[in-house]
C-alpha cells in the first residue's frame, strides 16, 4: 500500500513539472477568438501556403493576444457571405492572407475582417524581395494585426536573432535567424566563432569572438558590406558581454594576464578601461542605470553570485540574495534576468532555472520549473525574454511571454546552440 | 462598399534591415593551412617531436565547478614540468587549453576553462617552467573528450591539456 502511495506521489510530481512559468502575475480575461484564412492563388504551391499559414497562426498564438482557431481554411479574398462569418466557427475576427510570388519576391494580400458584421476593418499589401525571408513577412502581419485591436506591441517579433551554434569539437558558426528559427542564414563559418552579439539597434552589424588566430579575437561584421575588421584580441578568453544603447561603449570579459575581468572599450577612441579586478571570476558585465553601472557574474564569495559595481568606481554590492548559483545575466533597465543552477549535482544532469529579479525593489519571480535554462536575453521590451533550452546535445531557442505567464521553444535542427543575441 | 470606406488600404514594401544584401559569408578557416616542411609520411622530424611530446604529456583532471589542481594531478603536473623543461623540450612554448563538461553554456564556463588552464600554469611555473613560455586558453564546453552524457564523460571533459608551439 505504502509502495503504491509513492508511486501515485512520484506521478503526480511529474505530471506537475510542466515547463511553464511558475508565478501568474496577471490574468487576462477573454481572448478574441482570430481564424486564418488562406485566399492565395492556386498556382501558389501547397506547402508555401500552408508553411505562411502556420507561421501566421503561430505568430498569433506567441502573441499571446488571441485564441487562434487551429484550423487550415481557405477562401476566396473578397469572401462571400460564409467566408466572411464563419458562423459555425464563433470566431470574432478573420485574418485572410492572399501570397503570391514573383521571381524571388514575396507579397501578402492582408486583411482583417470582424466576423460579426462581416466588415473589412484593416487591409494591407506586404512584400519582401527575398522570399526565403517569408518569416519576416508574417511577423510584419502579426504586429500590424495585433496593434488593430489595441494589444501591447509585439514588435519584437520582427527582431532578428543572432547566435552560434556547436557543429564539431572546436567548431561552431554564426548565424541569423527570426525567433522561431524558419528563417536561418550562416554568416561566419570555419572554426571557433562564439559569442555574437549585436553592435547597434538597427542590427546592421555584430561583434564576436574568433579563436582563428594565436590568441582569442573579437571582429566587428557589418552586414550591409559583408566586412570584417578586427576589433581586439586577448589571451586567455574574450568576450563582447553588451554593447551600450548608443553604440560607443562595450563591455568585454578578457584576460590580458590570463586573469578573467571586466572591461569597459570605447569604440570612437579604442580606450580600454579595466573595471573589475579580482582574483577569481568576473565575467558577464551588463551596462545597467544608463549605462553609469555594470551587473556582472563573479565568484568573489565563493559560488558565481549577481553583483553590481560603478564603472569608474570599486565598491561592489551583491544583487541577488535568492540561490547559490547564477551563472549568466542579461538586463532591461531595473530588471534582471539571471539562469541559476539548482544543484551541485556531480552524477546527473543538473537543472538550471531562470529568474526575474527588479535592482529597485525585492521582487523575484521564478521563470521555468524544469531542465536546463540558460542564457536569458530580453528582447526590446522587457514583457518577452528569449533563452536557451538545452537536452543533451539538441537545443532550442526558449520564449518567454512574462505578462500572459507563457513559454514556447522553437528547437534547433542541428548542432547545439552556444549563445544567443537579439 | 459603404464600410469598405473605413477600410484603410496601403501599400508596404518592407525593407528588412539586417542580413543579406550579398550574401556575406566568411570562413575563417581559408589560408591557414600550414605544410611547410612535410617529409614523405607527412610529418617533419619537427612535427614529430611535438607529436611526441604532447603524447607524452598528462592531462590534468578537475573536480566538478572547481579550478584548483587536485592533490591527485600534483603528480601529473610534476611530470608534465619535467616533460616540458627537458633538453628536447625547453625550445618550444606551451599552450595549456582549459575545458569544461557540459552544464553551462555561458561566460562563466569559458572563465572556469580558463582559471583551469590558470591553475596549472601556475603550478607548472612552480616547478622551475618559465612563465614567459607558457600560454593559457580557455575552450570552455566546446571541445570535449567524450561526447556521451554520463559522469564518467563529464569528468574527463573537466580538464587541461597541452599543445607544443615551436
Amino acid at each position: 500500500m505504502i509502495k503504491k502511495f509513492v508511486v501515485f506521489l512520484c506521478l503526480a510530481m511529474f505530471a506537475y513539472a510542466g515547463d511553464a512559468t511558475v508565478e501568474i502575475v496577471k490574468k487576462i480575461d477573454v481572448l478574441p477568438k482570430i481564424a486564418v484564412q488562406d485566399a492565395s492563388p492556386k498556382n501558389v504551391d501547397v506547402s508555401s501556403r500552408q508553411s505562411f499559414y502556420k507561421l501566421i497562426a503561430g505568430d498569433l498564438r506567441v502573441s499571446s493576444h488571441f485564441n487562434v482557431l487551429d484550423e487550415y481554411l481557405q477562401s476566396s479574398y473578397e469572401g462571400g457571405p460564409l467566408e466572411n462569418f464563419l458562423s459555425d466557427k464563433k470566431v470574432d475576427m478573420i485574418l485572410r492572407f492572399s501570397l503570391t510570388h514573383d521571381m524571388n519576391a514575396a507579397t501578402a494580400n492582408v486583411k482583417l475582417i470582424n466576423a460579426k458584421t462581416g466588415a473589412t476593418t484593416f487591409e494591407k499589401v506586404y512584400s519582401i524581395t527575398d522570399k526565403s525571408r517569408n518569416p519576416f513577412l508574417a511577423h510584419k502581419i502579426v504586429i500590424d494585426i495585433n496593434d488593430q485591436i489595441g494589444a501591447p506591441t509585439v514588435k519584437w517579433m520582427e527582431q532578428s536573432v543572432i547566435f552560434s551554434r556547436y557543429t564539431d569539437a572546436k567548431k561552431s558558426e554564426i548565424v541569423i535567424s527570426d525567433y522561431t528559427l524558419s528563417y536561418t542564414k550562416t554568416i561566419v563559418t570555419g572554426g571557433l566563432n562564439i559569442f555574437p552579439k549585436w553592435a547597434n539597434t538597427e542590427q546592421s552589424a555584430f561583434y564576436y569572438t574568433s579563436f582563428g588566430g594565436s590568441e582569442p579575437t573579437i571582429y566587428l561584421y557589418d552586414l550591409k558590406d559583408g566586412r570584417r575588421r578586427s576589433i581586439i584580441s586577448s589571451a586567455g578568453m574574450l568576450v563582447c558581454s553588451d554593447v551600450s544603447k548608443d553604440g560607443k561603449k562595450l563591455l568585454l570579459t578578457m584576460a590580458p594576464k590570463d586573469q578573467p575581468d571586466i572591461y569597459l572599450y570605447e569604440t570612437q577612441t579604442r580606450k580600454i578601461t579595466k573595471i573589475t579586478d579580482y582574483s577569481g571570476i568576473d565575467v558577464n558585465g551588463n551596462f545597467i542605470d544608463d549605462d553609469k553601472r555594470i551587473a556582472f557574474v563573479s565568484d568573489r564569495l565563493g559560488s558565481p553570485d549577481i553583483f553590481a559595481q560603478g564603472i569608474y568606481d570599486k565598491s561592489f554590492e551583491k544583487l541577488v540574495y535568492h540561490g547559490k548559483n547564477k551563472n549568466s545575466i542579461s538586463t532591461y533597465d531595473n530588471y534582471i534576468v539571471y539562469s541559476s543552477r539548482e544543484a551541485d549535482s556531480e552524477f546527473g544532469r543538473n537543472t538550471f532555472n531562470l529568474y526575474l529579479i527588479s535592482t529597485k525593489t525585492d521582487y523575484l519571480r521564478q521563470l521555468t520549473a524544469t531542465g536546463e535554462n540558460l542564457y536569458p536575453r530580453f528582447a526590446k521590451d522587457p514583457d518577452t525574454i528569449m533563452f536557451i533550452k538545452q537536452f543533451g546535445n539538441q537545443s532550442a531557442l526558449g520564449i518567454i511571454r512574462l505578462n500572459a505567464n507563457k513559454t514556447y521553444q522553437f528547437p534547433l535542427k542541428t548542432g547545439k546552440l552556444q549563445s544567443i543575441d537579439w | 462598399m459603404g464600410k469598405l470606406a473605413l477600410t484603410s488600404l496601403a501599400v508596404a514594401v518592407l525593407v528588412l534591415t539586417g542580413c543579406s544584401q550579398k550574401s556575406p559569408e566568411v570562413d575563417m578557416t581559408k589560408g591557414t593551412s600550414d605544410t611547410k616542411g612535410a617529409t614523405n609520411d607527412g610529418m617533419s622530424a619537427l612535427q614529430k617531436l611535438i607529436a611526441s611530446l604532447e603524447a607524452n604529456s598528462k592531462t590534468i583532471y578537475f573536480d566538478f565547478d572547481k579550478y584548483n589542481v587536485r592533490k591527485d594531478q600534483q603528480s601529473n603536473i610534476d611530470a608534465n614540468a619535467a616533460l616540458f623543461n627537458s633538453a628536447e623540450a625547453k625550445s618550444f612554448s606551451i599552450k595549456v587549453e582549459g575545458n569544461c563538461d557540459e552544464f553551462g553554456t555561458d561566460e562563466y564556463n569559458y572563465a572556469l576553462g580558463l582559471k583551469r588552464a590558470k591553475s596549472v600554469k601556475d603550478g607548472l611555473v612552480a616547478k622551475g617552467m618559465v612563465a614567459d613560455r607558457i600560454t593559457v586558453v580557455s575552450y570552455g564546453e566546446s571541445n570535449p573528450a567524450s561526447t556521451e552524457h554520463n559522469k564518467e564523460a563529464w569528468a574527463k571533459n573537466r580538464r587541461a591539456e597541452f599543445k607544443v608551439l615551436p
